[in-house]
C-alpha cells in the first residue's frame, strides 16, 4: 500500500496552554487533533501533581509540511516566554493524505 | 490572652488538624493523596451545600436586605484590589503583571475558605446571613476583571509610548490595544460566569430559594449533616498540595510573605467593621470579613493564566495557598471572629462549646 509522508507535531505543555494551542491550529484551518493528560519533569519542576489546573497535556497534531513552519512560528513567538511548552516535529507515514 | 485562647482552641477542630496533617503527609513524602475524582468533586459539593443554604435562608429573609451589603463588598474588593496593586508595584518593586496578578488574586474571593468559615461558626453555633452566598457568587469575577482591564490598558499605553517614539503616527495602536482589551474581558466574563464555580453556586442558590426548609429536609442528610465532614477530606488535599509548596515559600521572598498575612489581616477587619455598621449579625460580620480577606487559590490559576500569561504563577498560587489559606483559616477566623463579638457587644466567646459537646 501507497504511503505518503507527513509531520506529526507534538507539543508537551501545561493544561492551561492548551486552549492557545488548538486557537493557534484553528487558525491556520487545522481542526484534527488529540489530546492526552500526561506527567513528568522539566525546567518548570514535577508536573502533574497537586492543582487541577497544574497538569501537563500532549497535544499531536499530524500536518502538512506546508503549514508546520507557520504553526511553530506562532506557538514559539505567543507561548514560549510565558508557558511551560515544548515542541517536536518527527516525520511519520499516513495512508490518507487527503484527510490533512 | 482571649484571642490567643481562641486560636488554640480552633488549632484542635478537626479541619485544622486534618490540614495539619495534610501538610506533614506531603513533608515526609507519603504516598497519601485523595483520588482525584473526588478532590475534583468536593469543590462542587462544598458549593452545592453552600448555595442550598444560602437559598432557603434568602427565601426566610428575602433578598431586598443584601443589596447594600453587596455593593459595598463590590466597592471594597475593587478598592482593595488597587490597593494591593500600589503596595505591591511601589513598595514591593514587583513587575506589572505580577503585581496585577497578585492584587487580584487578593482581591478575590475563596470558596474553600468560605466553607471552612461556615463551619466555624456553625461549631460556634452563630448563624450568618444567607446571601452572603450570593455575594460570594458575585465577587468571584470582579478583582480579576478589574486587574485584567488596568493591566491590557497599561501595556497598549507602554506599546503606543514605545511606537511613537520611532513615528509620529495615528493613534490606531490604541484602537488595536482597546479591541484586544475588549475581546479578552469579554472572554473572561464569559468564562467566569460558566465558569463550574458560579454556575452550581447560583443554581444551588435558586433551587435552595425554591425548595425552602420543607424541600431541604430530604436532603439534608448530604448536604447539612456531612457539609464539615466532606470539608474535612478536602482539608487533606488542601493540606497536601499547601505541605508540597512549602519549599517555595522560600523563593516568593519576605516581601511577599510579609504581604500574605498583613493584607488580609486588614481586609479582613476592615469587612468585618464594615459589615457590623451595616447591621449584619456576629457570624455574617465574620463571613462577610473573611469573604473580602480570602485569597483566590483555585479560581485564580485558571484565569489569569489566560488573561495575564506573563505573571508568575508561582508567585500568586504559593503566596495564597501556602501562606494565606492556613493562616487564614487557623489564626484570622479567630481573630475577626473576637472582634465581631467584640464590637457585637456579647459577652463571652465560647469555642470549646464543639469540643466539649
Amino acid at each position: 500500500m501507497k504511503l505518503y509522508n507527513v509531520k506529526l507535531l507534538t507539543i508537551t505543555c501545561e493544561i492551561l496552554a492548551q486552549k492557545n494551542i488548538i486557537e493557534i491550529l484553528k487558525k491556520h484551518e487545522i481542526t484534527g487533533y488529540t489530546t492526552y493528560e500526561v506527567e513528568g519533569n522539566g525546567a518548570r519542576g514535577l508536573r502533574g501533581h497537586g492543582l487541577q489546573t497544574e497538569k501537563n497535556v500532549k497535544v499531536e497534531v499530524i500536518i502538512r509540511e506546508g503549514k508546520l513552519s507557520d504553526v511553530i512560528e506562532e506557538i514559539s513567538r505567543t507561548l514560549f516566554a510565558d508557558f511551560a511548552l515544548v515542541l517536536y516535529v518527527s516525520d511519520i507515514s499516513v495512508v490518507r493524505t487527503e484527510k490533512f | 490572652m482571649e484571642i490567643l485562647q481562641l486560636i488554640q482552641s480552633n488549632l484542635l477542630t478537626p479541619i485544622i488538624l486534618f490540614f495539619l496533617f495534610g501538610i506533614i503527609a506531603a513533608r515526609i513524602k507519603s504516598d497519601l493523596k485523595i483520588p482525584e475524582a473526588i478532590s475534583e468533586f468536593l469543590p462542587i459539593y462544598l458549593l452545592a451545600a453552600i448555595g442550598l443554604h444560602g437559598g432557603i435562608e434568602m427565601r426566610n429573609t428575602g433578598f431586598e436586605n443584601m443589596l447594600i451589603p453587596m455593593f459595598v463588598a463590590i466597592g471594597l474588593s475593587l478598592l482593595f484590589t488597587l490597593n494591593h496593586y500600589q503596595i505591591l508595584r511601589r513598595l514591593g518593586k514587583f513587575n506589572i503583571f505580577d503585581s496585577y496578578a497578585l492584587a487580584s488574586t487578593y482581591g478575590a474571593v475563596g470558596a474553600v475558605t468560605f466553607s471552612v468559615g461556615l463551619s466555624f461558626l456553625k461549631n460556634q453555633g452563630v448563624t450568618s446571613e444567607g446571601y452572603l452566598a450570593a455575594i460570594l457568587a458575585i465577587l468571584e469575577p470582579v478583582a480579576f476583571i478589574m486587574a485584567i482591564f488596568l493591566t491590557n490598558m497599561a501595556v497598549s499605553k507602554q506599546i503606543r509610548v514605545k511606537k511613537q517614539s520611532f513615528t509620529n503616527d495615528d493613534v490606531s495602536d490604541i484602537d488595536v490595544g482597546l479591541r484586544e482589551t475588549k475581546t479578552k474581558l469579554s472572554q473572561v466574563l464569559h468564562e467566569s460566569l460558566t465558569g463550574k464555580a458560579i454556575v452550581i453556586l447560583l443554581g444551588s442558590i435558586v433551587i435552595g430559594y425554591m425548595i425552602g426548609e420543607s424541600g431541604f429536609s430530604s436532603i439534608s442528610i448530604v448536604f447539612d449533616q456531612m457539609f464539615t465532614g466532606a470539608i474535612v477530606i478536602f482539608m487533606i488535599e488542601m493540606g497536601i498540595i499547601a505541605g508540597q509548596r512549602l519549599g517555595d515559600i522560600k523563593k516568593v521572598g519576605v516581601f511577599l510573605i510579609a504581604f500574605a498575612v498583613i493584607m488580609p489581616t486588614f481586609n479582613g477587619i476592615i469587612g468585618v467593621l464594615v459589615a457590623t455598621g451595616m447591621g449584619l449579625s456576629l457570624g455574617g460580620a465574620v463571613m462577610f470579613g473573611l469573604l473580602l480577606a480570602s485569597a483566590s487559590f483555585i479560581a485564580a490559576p485558571a484565569v489569569l493564566r489566560h488573561a495575564i500569561p506573563q505573571a508568575n504563577p508561582s508567585l500568586y498560587i504559593t503566596s495564597a495557598l501556602g501562606i494565606t489559606f492556613p493562616y487564614n483559616i487557623i489564626v484570622l477566623l479567630p481573630i475577626m471572629f473576637a472582634i465581631s463579638t467584640l464590637v457585637h457587644g456579647e459577652g463571652s466567646i465560647d469555642l470549646f462549646n464543639y469540643i466539649t459537646k
